[in-house]
């Protein structure tokens, strides 16, 4: 049973800008989702965690490694795929992950090879391990990426976005690796694609502007916007009218017309009927709070 | 359309630092060149004007070099500006033109990479007003400013240049949208430019070089080869027909490449090839069970890592393009290397191992660095570049480890690129029919002379990318490491190798020798460098950010962060080494073994001079007779000397003390009886003896001269290469004190003695016609000797043999030791040489003289060649000159620390490096042993029997002579006016060449001031070309009358006009112009063959027609040239074939006009009809001597 502690995680850029501001979470093993807009810090505490970023003040414990100071030793426990995944150029997959391997610490010929061929099966990618790299599509660079991730005997992994460029079928593929390997260990998936949390997250935070505004569990949030929301079909023109008088939690073209989300403790009227809230209510009302059109 | 783009390249890149910073280098590096001598783009400025046109086309030329890296900067943004930016898409699907944008942005390129070349102006004229406001250099050092010389400059030489090159990188980019791939298409117009260059240094390509070199600088050179110092001045770059015609072919060649590249432009994408993914099989759902593994973190680990590592990084090099392309470019200059190799008289070395380790380090040099520099940056940066950084990162590995990995692999690169050379070199020498491959030399000479320059150099640049946050300017900061540092030295005037990065002192390989004395000291520079480097690459590591980019700052800040205590270990470990090998290296090299800067030296000669000028004319002795005694201790480079010096006092005064001026490196002892010390000069080691009783005129006294050399540690730069272990190779003046003050160390560069408020010295003694006390000094000995009695008692180590002068008498072993007892069999000059080495000797008679060829067993090839010269130039001077004066005729081979040959007494010591190893094969070719042997020779009567007195004209009968007399050993013995002319044509170039680099004045033959270009190229040509108008047997009856009065006379030594005086009665009166215009004025001739046809008459009778254009000039000392009226004879003739190898009629005519027609009747029809066929007038033009003979078309 491992745990993830932060307390007090804070950065600021040297432009001013608060990447984390404050952070405080727990996290048991299994599957964690890390859910935030573009530039909510998601990344930044992924890499403070990956020991790729120092932080201003505040902790990280994974288990009795200090992540701050002991980066050394958190690198010993750690898989990590980050949002961009790039290779070598003219270096085979079963030569990156075989030099990964080495990194890991499996000096013994006989288990690195098996643990690279199992990867690559795994993977799906088994037939291609000669093949350079970089000429891989997308979603097989992201497959060797997750399969490096999973070198060794990781104690916790951070995946950062790591369905971008998957097609539905790898995707799937991918969420049940790591709901597998999520049973004993510590997993952190950062993502902007809710569905993803949903579908695998026992636990989740949102992030927004570097603070987490929501942790807990999926379902909870949902329960607790339930009967909350309203939706309805408007003009496009009377968006503006809409937006100043109830607070949008957003807006999505249904058949070329604007179908909006609004939050309300009681039934607001005017066409609006109660819909059942799903996680992305969540999401956004978590991250619009300031009421206005997305 | 086209301005739009035009404008906005112009405007983009003038609001990027690039343009200005280039600008501004390129203009600091001309700026230093012509404020500071210490400074010098493509050779030194001499006695032209610091901003003579000629200066500014030099500079300019070299500068479109450096220009050109430049230009790539900006050819290639222009063409992948918008593709890196990925704004292509977006851009190309709006309705521009084609045309506007391709030629707006390669114009727009084009004006912007010529700019920076504008800094080269910007230096001369900021520098040439400065200059002189300051003092740096004096005012009249400038010349008048011509603005025609930019114009010209900038539209010859800088805009074709930029255009042409721009065209092939625009071109590159274009196609393959790679800057490393740009960069190859520079590195290719550079590389064709070098090739071309190796093809001109044999004459006989010149004008194809001249139009082969892209960048227009060897038709520069072409073109200005026979400028005099006024046309340098005044002219600098003309448009002239090569000039154009090179320019055109290249404008051309640029305007087709950039017309197909524009064809083949478009605007869409090149389909990209989409392979269809074969339908993966679907995978059952297993459940996830990672094998086990055992997982551990020790030192074994960090070896399998860094093994992982290394082979990672050296596969991506080994692999990349960039590699490749570099290995293929190396192949090409080390080919275009061998095939322009070891040029000399137009005939090639064999391909002795150490040519081409001279090859590899010619070749390889450029290439190894451009891969150190470029794959370092390469190495830090790509995990970055490939977004791979943060999963590497992330990883529990040692930083110091992936960074040691890196430098591993990039040493490995270099050590496969020089196998790669050596593989190519032993094909070469294979190839060539020569057998002896010393694989191990090859092997040791990467060890003694590479390997430790490029670990350094790997680990220095790895530091420079870990500290910078940005790739560009790590390779700014290297490149600038790498160039500037060195410039900053010589500026500062540090000469330590312990400050410029990776420096070792300087190893010459000898075959004799081997890595000579140079080799313990570059062993500990090396470590004292690597343990410098792994400093650095340490700090290196402390600033190693892993994970997210930080500022310099920030990596300072993390350097305070602790590393593991075994880390802490080893880097103190590290710097305690270094720290003790700096003291070591510091104590042997500026403690134990002091040396001056040249800065220094300058100022040592105007201390002596202001100091001692004043002992100029004290009465001295002479040397009447010295009897040495020398030790040679090779293995321990040392030698110990004592000699019993004969003194006679032959002035028409007492003596009353005597002056020695020693030399400081070896320690002197004086002793004679009678004599005390009264002055001795810390400094300069100058000395002063006061004798107790006057030494009478006429008496002699014995003075007893103990001095040694002791090798002391080891040296910042060998600074003596006569003692060494084996071919140590000294003579008189090096072991002995000089008597009285030595006016050779005087600063003889008129402008340097002005900067020290010293008096201008005259390079000579003026001629004096029946010159009185002036002529009792002659040139060798200046008055201190002349021809004197030696003996010698020689001794060496027992594998070795000394030679000394003179006939040997005895020879034994004593204590281990060899010794050997010499003398002189006739009083000779005081000039002798003491050799000894591991010989082989070849010995053969001929008439009474023993020829000795002492050689290294491994240049055998030649000896008997060499025999055979021997013979056939005494046979020759015997003959026509008189008696040989010595029982012994011996040819030493000595290291090549010194390419050249000289003529003691009876023995003439020879470079190993040339002679001994010229592929002499083909019999056809000039036989260069032939001529320097036979010079050499002609030496022992020209200079050893006669010789002249201390002032201008006398090395006219000694060096002029000597090469005379090798030219008629050759002439006699091939037989064929066609080889001669071969011959001739070297010494042609010399003095027309070398009249043009004059740096103060030419003088006429009869005046020459020890001139090389003058003496041997001016003087062999005048004599040869006597000799064929007056007769072979006149001249040398002229010479053999001269020799006969003056042979190992004493004082009055003769002069030139004493040799005139023999001369001109065996001069006809039709003749006697010759000696003025040859001999006491600068005479040069400008004929032409304007016109050559022949019409036949009937079968075997041809009626030939030539019209031909002469004209005469003479020139004044400083190259200013007038035309004067012709009256001169002149032969004119036809050749049977185009080879010009037979002639078919010669005819010496009188032409007495400048233009002027003959006809005459042949039996067979000329190929070709020339005006001096056998070239023997100096001519500055000769090609336009000889035509083809045309058919003459019926009217």
């Amino acid at each position: 049973m491992s745990k993830l502690t932060i307390s007090q995680l804070s950065k600021t850029y040297p432009n001013g800008v608060k990447a984390l501001d404050n952070i405080n979470i727990e996290i048991d093993n299994g599957m964690f989702g890390l859910l935030g807009p573009n530039g909510a810090g998601k990344s930044s505490l992924m890499r403070t965690l990956a020991t790729l970023q120092e932080a201003d003040t505040g902790s990280a414990h994974l288990d009795g490694i200090d992540i701050l100071n002991q980066p050394d030793e958190l690198r010993k426990v750690l898989g990590y795929l980050p949002q961009e995944f790039g290779v070598y150029p003219r270096v085979t997959a079963e030569q990156l992950l075989d030099h990964m391997a080495i990194l890991k610490g499996i000096t013994k010929k006989s288990e690195r090879k098996e643990m690279v061929k199992y990867l690559l099966d795994k993977v799906n990618l088994y037939d291609k391990r000669k093949k350079a790299i970089k000429g891989f599509s997308g979603g097989m660079k992201q497959r060797v990426g997750i399969a490096q991730a999973l070198i060794g005997s990781p104690k916790l992994i951070i995946v950062d976005e790591p369905t971008a460029g998957l097609d539905p079928s790898e995707r799937n593929r991918f969420y049940n690796l790591l709901a597998d390997v999520g049973e004993k260990v510590v997993v952190i998936l950062s993502t902007h694609i809710v569905d993803d949390v949903r579908e695998l997250c026992t636990n989740m935070a949102i992030m927004n502007l570097g603070e987490i505004v929501f942790k807990g569990a999926p379902q909870t949030a949902i329960e607790d916007l339930s009967g909350k929301v309203y939706q309805k079909i408007v003009k496009r023109e009377e968006l503006d009218n809409y937006a100043k008088e109830y607070s949008i939690i957003s807006n999505k073209m249904v058949g070329g017309k604007p179908l909006i989300h609004v939050f309300s403790e009681s039934n607001p009227g005017d066409g609006f009927e109660q819909v059942q809230p799903n996680l992305e209510d969540v999401f956004f009302s978590k991250i619009n709070t300031s009421n206005i059109l997305v | 359309m086209f301005k739009h783009f035009f404008t906005t390249e112009l405007k983009y890149t003038f609001k990027q630092p690039m343009i200005y910073i280039f600008t501004l280098l390129l203009g600091l590096l001309v700026f230093f060149a012509v404020v500071s001598d210490n400074v010098t783009i493509g050779g030194s400025v001499g006695n032209v004007f610091r901003n003579a046109p000629h200066i500014i086309a030099v500079y300019t030329g070299v500068m479109t070099i450096f220009g050109l890296i430049i230009a790539t900067a900006f050819f290639n943004n222009a063409a992948l500006r918008d593709h890196q930016n990925q704004f292509n898409e977006i851009l190309f699907s709006t309705p521009i033109k084609k045309s506007g944008y391709f030629f707006g942005r390669f114009f727009g390129a084009l004006i912007l990479a010529t700019i920076p070349l504008l800094g080269v102006f910007l230096g001369i004229l900021i520098g040439s007003a400065l200059a002189p406001a300051f003092g740096w250099i004096e005012a009249d050092r400038f010349g008048e400013f011509y603005l025609s010389s930019f114009v010209n400059n900038y539209f010859l030489m800088i805009l074709p240049n930029m255009f042409f090159a721009g065209a092939i990188i625009f071109a590159f980019a274009n196609i393959w949208k790679n800057t490393v791939i740009s960069f190859v298409g520079a590195l290719a117009v550079i590389v064709a430019y070098i090739i071309s260059g190796t093809l001109m240094s044999d004459i006989e390509n010149e004008s194809m070089a001249a139009l082969l070199d892209s960048f227009g600088i060897r038709t520069y050179s072409f073109m200005s080869k026979y400028y005099t110092p006024v046309e340098k001045n005044t002219l600098g770059l003309q448009i002239t027909p090569i000039l154009i015609y090179n320019r055109l072919i290249w404008f051309g060649l640029g305007l087709i490449i950039l017309l197909s590249s524009y064809f083949s432009f478009s605007f869409k994408q090149k389909n990209k090839k989409v392979k269809a993914e074969k339908n993966e099989k679907a995978v059952s759902r297993t459940p996830f069970i990672l094998p086990k593994v055992s997982i551990n973190f020790s030192s074994a680990t960090s070896w399998r890592q860094f093994r992982s590592f290394f082979y990672i990084n050296f596969l991506s090099i080994i692999k990349s393009t960039t590699f490749k392309i570099l290995i293929i470019f190396s192949l090409l200059m080390f080919i275009s290397n061998l095939a322009g190799g070891f040029e000399y008289f137009g005939l090639q070395s064999y391909p002795v191992t150490y040519k081409m380790l001279d090859i590899i380090s010619n070749v390889s040099g450029l290439f190894t660095i451009i891969i150190v520099v470029f794959f370092s940056g390469e190495l830090i940066w790509r995990d970055k570049d490939n977004n791979i950084n943060e999963v590497i990162d992330a990883t529990p590995h040692q930083s110091f480890i992936s960074l040691i990995a890196k430098v591993t692999s990039l040493v490995a690169v270099t050590i496969v690129l020089y196998a790669f050379f050596v593989l190519s070199a032993v094909i070469y020498q294979l190839g060539t029919g020569y057998t002896r491959i010393e694989l191990g030399l090859y092997f040791s000479d990467f060890f003694v002379s590479y390997l430790g320059y490029y670990i350094i150099y790997s680990m220095v640049l790895v530091l420079i990318h870990a500290m910078v946050s940005n790739k560009y300017i790590g390779y700014f900061i290297s490149i600038a490491l790498i160039f500037a540092l060195d410039i900053l030295l010589l500026i500062a005037d540090i000469q330590s190798n312990m400050i410029s990065l990776g420096a070792t002192p300087r190893i010459i390989y000898s075959d004799m020798n081997s890595f000579g004395p140079a080799l313990v000291s570059s062993i500990w520079f090396n470590f004292y460098w690597i343990s410098f480097s792994l400093i650095c690459l340490f700090l290196a590591t402390m600033m190693w950010k892993r994970g997210t980019q930080a500022n310099f700052k920030e990596k300072l800040q993390l350097m305070r962060k602790g590393m593991p205590k075994s880390f802490k270990i080893s880097f103190f470990f590290v710097i305690v080494i270094w720290l003790g090998l700096s003291s070591f290296v510091f104590y042997n090299t500026q403690l134990l073994n002091e040396y001056d800067t040249s800065d220094e030296r300058e100022l040592l000669s105007v201390e002596y001079e202001k100091t001692f000028k004043k002992y100029e004319n004290v009465d001295l002795p002479k040397v009447a007779a010295i009897d040495y005694f020398i030790d040679i201790f090779p293995y321990k480079r040392d030698a110990i000397v004592k000699a019993e010096v004969t003194l006679i006092n032959s002035n028409e005064t007492a003596i009353d003390s005597l002056h020695f001026d020693c030399n400081s490196s070896w320690d002197t002892e004086i002793t004679i009886t009678g004599a005390e010390l009264v002055f001795e000069d810390e400094d300069f080691d100058y000395r002063i003896y006061k004798l107790a009783k006057p030494f009478m005129p006429g008496d002699t006294i014995q003075a007893t001269i103990n001095t040694s050399y002791i090798t002391k540690g080891f040296e910042n730069q060998v600074s003596n290469t006569s003692i060494v272990e084996n071919g140590t190779f000294l003579n008189n003046f090096q072991v002995l004190p000089s008597l009285g003050y030595n006016e050779n160390v005087e600063i003889s560069d008129n402008n340097t003695r002005k900067k020290y408020d010293l008096p201008e010295k005259e390079r000579m003694p003026a001629l004096e016609e029946n010159c009185g006390p002036a002529c009792d000094k002659n040139y060798l000995t200046g008055g201190l000797s002349d021809f004197i009695d030696v003996e010698t008692v020689i001794s060496t180590a027992s594998d070795q043999i000394a030679i000394a002068p003179g006939a040997l008498i005895k020879e034994w072993e004593e204590d281990g030791r060899k010794y050997f007892h010499y003398k002189v069999d006739h009083p000779s000059m005081n000039f002798y040489s003491f050799i000894s080495a591991r010989f082989e000797v070849a010995r053969e008679k001929w008439n009474g003289v023993d020829i000795e060829i002492y050689y290294d067993e491994k240049h055998n090839v030649n000896i008997p060649k060499m025999t055979d010269a021997v013979k056939k130039s005494l046979s020759y001077y015997t003959e026509n000159f008189g008696p040989y004066y010595h029982k012994q005729c011996r040819i030493i081979e000595f290291p090549r620390y010194s390419t050249f040959a000289q003529a003691f007494p009876g023995t003439m010591p020879y470079s190993e490096s040339f002679g001994f190893i010229i592929n002499l094969e083909d019999e056809s070719e000039n036989n260069v042993i032939d001529a320097v042997i036979a010079h050499e020779i002609a030496h022992q009567y020209w200079a050893h029997q006669v010789i002249g007195a201390e002032m201008q004209g006398s090395t006219m009968f000694s060096e002029g002579f000597s090469e005379y007399s090798s030219l008629m050993t050759m002439k006699n013995a091939s037989n064929d006016p066609m080889k001669m002319r071969e011959f001739t044509k070297y010494d042609h170039s010399r003095y027309l060449r070398g009249r043009s680099n004059e740096i103060e004045k030419e003088m006429p033959l009869y005046k020459v001031e020890n001139q090389g270009y003058i003496h041997y190229g001016k003087g062999s040509v005048i004599l040869f070309a006597l000799q064929d108008y007056i007769g072979e047997e006149n001249v040398n009856k002229a010479m053999r009358g001269f020799l006969e009065e003056y042979r190992y006379k004493g004082p009055p030594y003769p002069t030139s006009l004493d040799f005139l005086t023999f001369l001109e009665p065996q001069v006809p009166d039709s003749m006697k112009y010759l000696i003025d215009d040859w001999f006491k004025e600068i005479t040069l001739y400008d004929n032409r063959m304007m016109d050559a046809t022949y019409k036949k008459v009937e079968e075997g009778i041809y009626e030939v027609n030539l019209k031909i254009e002469s004209k005469k000039i003479k020139a004044d000392s400083l190259g200013n040239e007038t035309f004067v009226p012709i009256n001169d004879w002149i032969d004119i003739g036809l050749f049977v074939d185009a080879d010009e190898s037979e002639l078919l009629f010669q005819r010496r005519v009188k032409i007495d006009q400048e233009n002027m027609e003959f006809t005459f009747v042949v039996d067979t029809i000329p190929a070709k009809a020339a005006i001096d066929p056998r070239h023997l007038l100096i001519d500055r033009v000769f090609k336009d001597n000889i035509k083809s003979v045309k058919e003459e078309l019926a009217q």
